[in-house]
Formats: C-alpha cells, sequence, structure tokens
C-alpha cells in the first residue's frame, strides 16, 4: 500500500459524507419525481444533520450515544480500509462489528420498538453476510487476492465471470441502503408499525451521527459495486449509478415484506446465485 | 426466547389516522392479546341535539366525521323526513345518491392511500391520493366544500347541479376510469401487496356475522350485507348488487373497496342518466313527533341513526351507531394470533375512523 | 321513497335474555344496543336484523336497574355495554370484557345522565329563534 492509497483512504473521511449526502439528496428527488411530487432540495440531508447537530443531546439512557458513536468509528475505519485498498475480508467483518454496536445502542434504550427493531437488524445482518462473504470468496477466487488494490488490478471487468455473485450482492444491497421492500428494522420515513424501528430512541446529535454513518455507508457499498466494473472507470461509475436508480426504482414499486420471507429469499439467492457462481468458477 | 414485550399501539402512531389505543401483548413478534380503548376524542355531540333546532343540528350531524361527512346527514335528515313524512323531490334524493357516492369514492381511495402507506407502499398512496383530488374537486366544485359539503338539509337539497355541470361531472369520471383500473391492477395484482394481505387477518363469515361486522369487512368476510340493499332514498331506483367477496382476509376486504370503487362510478352514472327535472327541496313545517332508527350505507360500512322528538323544535335523542363501533369486536378477534409487522395492515383493512366511533 | 318499516316490542328486564336468546337462535345480527333519557326513565333498545327485517327489543328500567349483559350471546355488545354504562351509569352484570368505566374516559363521570332538564335548555341569544 503505497502513501497514495493511504491519501485515498483519509480522503474518504471528508468526501464520503459529501458524495453520500449528494447521492441520497438525489435519491430523495428522483423518489418524489417517480411519486408525482416536488421533493426536496438535493442539499436537504445536509440541512437535516445539520439541523439535528444543533440540538440539544437529550436520551433516556447515555450508553446510547457512546454506541452510536462506536458504530460511525467503525464504519469510518472500515471505509477507510476499503478505499486505502485494503483486505475485503477486513472489511466485512468491521462493518458487522459496526452494525453490532449499533444493535447494542438500540437494545440499551428502554423503548418497545427500538427492541423489537433491533431483533430485526440482526435478523437482518443473518440475512446478508452470507452473500457479503461470498461477494470477497468470489473476488478472490478470480483475482487471487482479498485486496482491494488487487481486484481493482486485475484486468478484465469482474461482473462478466461473477454475475451470479453480482445479483445476489444487489439483492442484499435493499437490506444494507434501507430500501422497500427490505426496510424492516428502520426505514427512511416513520410510517411504519415499529415507528422508526431501530432509531426510535436516537435524537438530536446522535441521530445525527447515524445518519452521518449512513452516508459513509452508502457510497461504501456503492465501492463494492464500482468493484465488479473495477477494470474501466467509467463504466464503474455509469453502472453504480444505474444499480442505484433501480435500487430506488424497486423502493417505489414494493411493499415491506415481512421478515421471515426476507430472510428465506435472502439465502435462496445466497446460496442459488452466489453458490452456482463459485461453483462454476471452480469447475471451469 | 418467548419474552412477553407490551407494544403501546397509539393513539398517537403514525400509521395510524386516529387515536384508537391498543395494548399488544407480544411474544417475539407474534400477537398473543390486543386490547383496545378508546375516548380520546369524545366529544358528546349527540348530547348538543338537546340544545339545537333540529334543521341546524344537519350540520352538526354532518361534522361527526370527517370523511363520511355528507351520508351522516343524508341519514339524520331521511331520519328526520322518515318521522315527519316527508317526500322530498325526485331530484333531491338522486342528488344525494351522486354526492353519497362521491363521498364513497373519495373514502375509499383515502383508505386505499393509507393501506399502501401502512404497507409500506408510498408510491401507490401518492397515486390513491392524486386520484382522490378529482373527487374532491368535483365535491367542491358543487357544494363549496370539500369534505365537509354542507349541502343536504331537511327536506331536500340545498343547492341544485345544472345539467350541463353533470354531464361535464359525468366525461370527468369517465376519463378518470383507465386510471382507477391502473392503480387497482396494482392492488390486487402486485405481488408484495398479496404477500402482506393474503391470508392475514381472517375473519370467516360466520363469526363476522356473530360479531356484528357490517360494511366492506362483512363483505370481504362473504355476507351480502349493504344498506343500499333496503333501497333507501333513490338507490330503490338504481340497478344496485353489492361487492360480496369471499375469504375474510385483509386481500378480500381490500378488494371489496377496490371494486367498490366501479360500483360508486357506475351508480353516479345511472344516477346522472335518470336525474329528474323538478324542485330540490319542499318546505318543512312543524317538528318532528315520533322515533326512527335510519339506516344507510357509509363507506366504513352501515351505520344508524336513532332519532326521536316530542314535537318541539329540540329533539329528545339522537344517537348513531357508526360503522367502526360495529367492527371493533371483529378487529380484535382478526388481531390476536397475527404478527406484529401485519398490525398496521389488519388495523386498517376496517377502515376505522375513530372520530366516528365516538362522536 | 319507501320508508321501512321497523318493529319495536317492550319487554321487561327479566326477559331480556330469553328474548335475546330467541332472535340469536334465529340467526338475527345484532345492529346495535342503544340508550336514552326520556324524563326519569331509561331505555335501551336492542336493534336487530336479518333478511333487511329491522326490528327492536326495548326494555325501559330506572337508573338503579342492574342490566344482565348479552355479551354471552352477543359478544360484539361489550362495545355498546361499557358505552353505556360510561355515559348513562348503567350497570351491566356478566359482560365478557368489562372495562369498569374506563372504556370512553369522559371528564365528568357519566355525562349523559340526567344532564337534558338540569340547566336551560337554550342560551339566552337562542331563545328568540
Amino acid at each position: 500500500m503505497d502513501l497514495m492509497h493511504i491519501l485515498y483512504g483519509v480522503s474518504f473521511i471528508l468526501f464520503g459524507p459529501l458524495i453520500g449526502g449528494i447521492i441520497v439528496g438525489l435519491d430523495r428527488k428522483l423518489t418524489a419525481r417517480m411519486q408525482g411530487r416536488v421533493g426536496p432540495p438535493v442539499l436537504q440531508p445536509f440541512y437535516d444533520i445539520g439541523k439535528l447537530f444543533q440540538k440539544e443531546r437529550i436520551a433516556v439512557i447515555y450508553s446510547e450515544n457512546f454506541w452510536v458513536i462506536a458504530y460511525l468509528i467503525f464504519i469510518v475505519a472500515t471505509g477507510m480500509i476499503f478505499f486505502a485498498g485494503g483486505d475485503l475480508l477486513l472489511v466485512i467483518f468491521a462493518l458487522t462489528l459496526a452494525h453490532v454496536f449499533l444493535i447494542i445502542g438500540a437494545f440499551s434504550s428502554s423503548s418497545p420498538y427500538a427492541h423489537v427493531g433491533a431483533q430485526r437488524e440482526l435478523i437482518q445482518l443473518m440475512a446478508i453476510e452470507p452473500m457479503v462473504i461470498l461477494t470477497a470468496v468470489g473476488m478472490y477466487q478470480v483475482t487471487g487476492s482479498f485486496f482491494v488494490i488487487d481486484i481493482l488490478a486485475y484486468g478484465g471487468l469482474l461482473i462478466f465471470v461473477l454475475p451470479g455473485v453480482f445479483v445476489g450482492f444487489l439483492y442484499v444491497l435493499t437490506f444494507k441502503l434501507r430500501k422497500s421492500p427490505f426496510d424492516l428494522a428502520t426505514s427512511h420515513h416513520a410510517h411504519q408499525e415499529l415507528v422508526k424501528g431501530l432509531t426510535t430512541e436516537f435524537a438530536g446529535p446522535t441521530l445525527g451521527i447515524y445518519e452521518l454513518a449512513h452516508l459513509y455507508e452508502t457510497v461504501m457499498l456503492l465501492g463494492f459495486v464500482y468493484l465488479f466494473f473495477g477494470a474501466n472507470p467509467l463504466t464503474g461509475i455509469i453502472a453504480v449509478i444505474l444499480v442505484y436508480i433501480i435500487e430506488i426504482f424497486v423502493d417505489n414499486a414494493t411493499t415491506r415484506i415481512t421478515w421471515q420471507p426476507a430472510l428465506i429469499s435472502a439465502w435462496i439467492v445466497t446460496i442459488v446465485l452466489g453458490g452456482l457462481n463459485l461453483i462454476g468458477l471452480y469447475l471451469l | 426466547m418467548g419474552r412477553e414485550i407490551v407494544i403501546p399501539f397509539g393513539p398517537q402512531h403514525p400509521v395510524l389516522p386516529e387515536p384508537i389505543h391498543l395494548d399488544l401483548v407480544l411474544e417475539d413478534e407474534m400477537v398473543k392479546e390486543a386490547i383496545p380503548s378508546i375516548g380520546y376524542i369524545h366529544r358528546g355531540l349527540e348530547k348538543l341535539v338537546e340544545k339545537r333546532d333540529f334543521k341546524n343540528y344537519v350540520y352538526i350531524a354532518e361534522r361527526i366525521c370527517g370523511i363520511c361527512s355528507f351520508i351522516h346527514s343524508v341519514s339524520y335528515c331521511q331520519g328526520i323526513e322518515n318521522i315527519m313524512e316527508i317526500t322530498i323531490p325526485d331530484r333531491a334524493a338522486y342528488l344525494r345518491v351522486i354526492w353519497s357516492e362521491y363521498s364513497r369514492l373519495h373514502s375509499h381511495l383515502l383508505w386505499l392511500g393509507l393501506f399502501a402507506d401502512a404497507m409500506g407502499f408510498e408510491n401507490l398512496f401518492m397515486t390513491a391520493w392524486r386520484l382522490r383530488e378529482h373527487m374532491l374537486n368535483d365535491m367542491e366544485e358543487t357544494t363549496g366544500g370539500r369534505v365537509i359539503q354542507g349541502s343536504c338539509k331537511v327536506g331536500g337539497v340545498r343547492c341544485d347541479i345544472s345539467n350541463d355541470k353533470l354531464a361535464s361531472m359525468s366525461a370527468g369520471l369517465t376519463a378518470i376510469e383507465p386510471e382507477l383500473s391502473e392503480m387497482a391492477g396494482v392492488f390486487l395484482e402486485d405481488e408484495t401487496i398479496d404477500m402482506r394481505t393474503r391470508g392475514v387477518g381472517v375473519l370467516s363469515k360466520d363469526s363476522a356475522w356473530d360479531l356484528g361486522a357490517v360494511g366492506p369487512v362483512a363483505r370481504g368476510s362473504g355476507i351480502a350485507l349493504d344498506a343500499r340493499m333496503t333501497g333507501y332514498g333513490a338507490y330503490e331506483h338504481l340497478d344496485f348488487s353489492p361487492v360480496v367477496i369471499s375469504g375474510g382476509d385483509c386481500y378480500a376486504r381490500c378488494r371489496v373497496r377496490v371494486e367498490e370503487l366501479f360500483t360508486s362510478l357506475d351508480l353516479i352514472g345511472q344516477a346522472i342518466t335518470m336525474m329528474p327535472d323538478g324542485d330540490i327541496e319542499v318546505p318543512v313545517r312543524g317538528n318532528p313527533s315520533g322515533e326512527f332508527f335510519s339506516r344507510t350505507e357509509q363507506p366504513r360500512g352501515e351505520v344508524v341513526h336513532y332519532i326521536r322528538g316530542n314535537g318541539t323544535k329540540n329533539l329528545l335523542r339522537h344517537r348513531v351507531r357508526t360503522p367502526t363501533t360495529a367492527n371493533i369486536p371483529g378487529l380484535v378477534q382478526m388481531l390476536a394470533g397475527c404478527e406484529l409487522a401485519n398490525v398496521p395492515v389488519i388495523v386498517l383493512s376496517i377502515d376505522p375512523c375513530i372520530g366516528c366511533a365516538e362522536r | 321513497m319507501t320508508i321501512e318499516k321497523q318493529t319495536t316490542v317492550v319487554i321487561p328486564v327479566d326477559l331480556l335474555l330469553d328474548e335475546v336468546k330467541k332472535m340469536h337462535d334465529a340467526k338475527y345480527r345484532l345492529v346495535q344496543v342503544g340508550c336514552g333519557q326520556f324524563k326519569d326513565q331509561i331505555e335501551i333498545n336492542y336493534s336487530f336484523e336479518r333478511d333487511l327485517v329491522f326490528s327492536n327489543l326495548r326494555i325501559t328500567i330506572d337508573k338503579e336497574t342492574q342490566v344482565p349483559s348479552v355479551t354471552d350471546l352477543y359478544h360484539a355488545a361489550f362495545v355498546y355495554e361499557n358505552e353505556i354504562h360510561d355515559l348513562f351509569g348503567i350497570g351491566f352484570f356478566g359482560i365478557s370484557l368489562d372495562y369498569q368505566g374506563t372504556f370512553i374516559r369522559t371528564k365528568d363521570k357519566h355525562p349523559f345522565y340526567n344532564t337534558i332538564n338540569k340547566e336551560d335548555s337554550l342560551r339566552p341569544e337562542e331563545e328568540g329563534s
């Protein structure tokens, strides 16, 4: 890892939320247009987070602040490792750890909504982890390395050899982006049976930190998508945009489903698409 | 696992349009028991009848509900007219049908939107409410009010709709019908909606009858129960048959409402074609003496207005049994044993209107 | 315009359960239970319907009378009976789901009972109309 890549990693601290905020802003605008509304300004996510940080820090149980800050730190660390070209496995495990902190944060509050939301988040982790790990394994099988640097240096487009893994990854990306039909644990709008689910008890700056971490996470996950097209930067960026538009479209064309079908379908997709793809690679 | 959590559901909850409180006893995500309680918005409107002139009380009767308002005033006026043996002009009866069915259209579209929203389908929610605007605009143009019309009075109606306007309303509804069909298709055929509604909150035909369910809840359980079948007002001249779907789950109740949109369009069409010319009101003299149970069909089901007068201008008693009250026992039964994620869908599937239920 | 035919049968309180049972056995649907105060008398109407035929059972009681609950026959009546109890203060015994006066929370207890003639029925400015 040279200085250049370490610089990339450090610049993620600054550019992560900037790019993430613009992506989420455009997302909200496009969603609104799909629903026949005008929608908020593109910069709305920044206004929102800015306002959250101006609010008084109020919590029933203060330890949740600690857990949410830990969540942010680990998400940022994960993103830095990723953009510095580090080990994919490390990225995945650090990401899981970050989510565990978030879940503990939700459990530490006394709200029943947050508790049920946290239970659902645990189930979601179970649903998506296998596919995320398979993604890393698939990339290793093709390129012979778990390092993002080496995967990017691989000559061909990974999408051609890993189509099943790619589709499977898109499937679990919907969980991670908290979009319908898999916005079970918490969603971007409060109209669900759990009010705001996981994040019900977070308020003011704590919620701001959570939102900020979500922006970092969005950018990093889209980075994963980019890896599949890494050989050609232009194709990569176009692919990332297309993938995000597809996610918005799916978000707008489905209801929120219950946790059983979400878990089962995620595993079926993992086994069928991810598994078959890897077996195919192994045999060829 | 197996720990019991009590989730307080409402009275202030984002998914609930109105304040009902349910204590949900959960075991993991399974609802073991649901205990309803109301009383957050009791206004004692029924009591006001003793202090207001019975003709003026129409406006209070109409304000019992903010959505099915017009049909409340129709029921009340019809009760008074039956006690006083007033025959209202035919044109007034037909106009009441038109406004009643417009109310039903806008109420059902409102409900469909809320239902989609409860399942997390924001786009469909926006679509339903956009189509609802058409109905509200027609109401506003003909009566001056979007949700509270105030156009019904004892002895007829307060304002007429010109025949030109009737023709353009008819044309407008024909034009919007394809859009309604397209939306109906999504509600009835979308995979994910199917997953959330089919087999959820089942109420069998027998228990629906025993628990006194009315309206779309009863019709979704396969009971042909619709107060319009009694032929009140001008309904006796119109070709009408109730939408009855067996199944008893949320999907069936959703389907009843979706299909009733088209029944209502058809009824409005018939009423416009058959609209007789003539007066729209008759003079009312004297005061009501006697009693009557006036039954009409609201979007949410059968409503009963009990009216009793003693020959003075203040009535003795006015009691309203609203459809939501009749559907609460059914709701409690549907909720037992369901999943937490399905609670909003089931609660909304009876189309609760607590403002009505408490008056 | 047709006016619906409605029958009302006045029965004594002790026959209430028997009569309601007859209706239940004949597969009538309970439409509503409604209450009204007329002078010192309380009237409770039990409305039933089957095949578009609407009929009522009526009991006339005073405030102290305890009324047997019909919830064993028609479970749905718990809504109406709790409501009547909370608004008029009529006691029902044997309700399957008894809220003990917390179904409708009102500031004053039993707000619908005995308030008719207590105050002038019209406010001064309305008297002339």
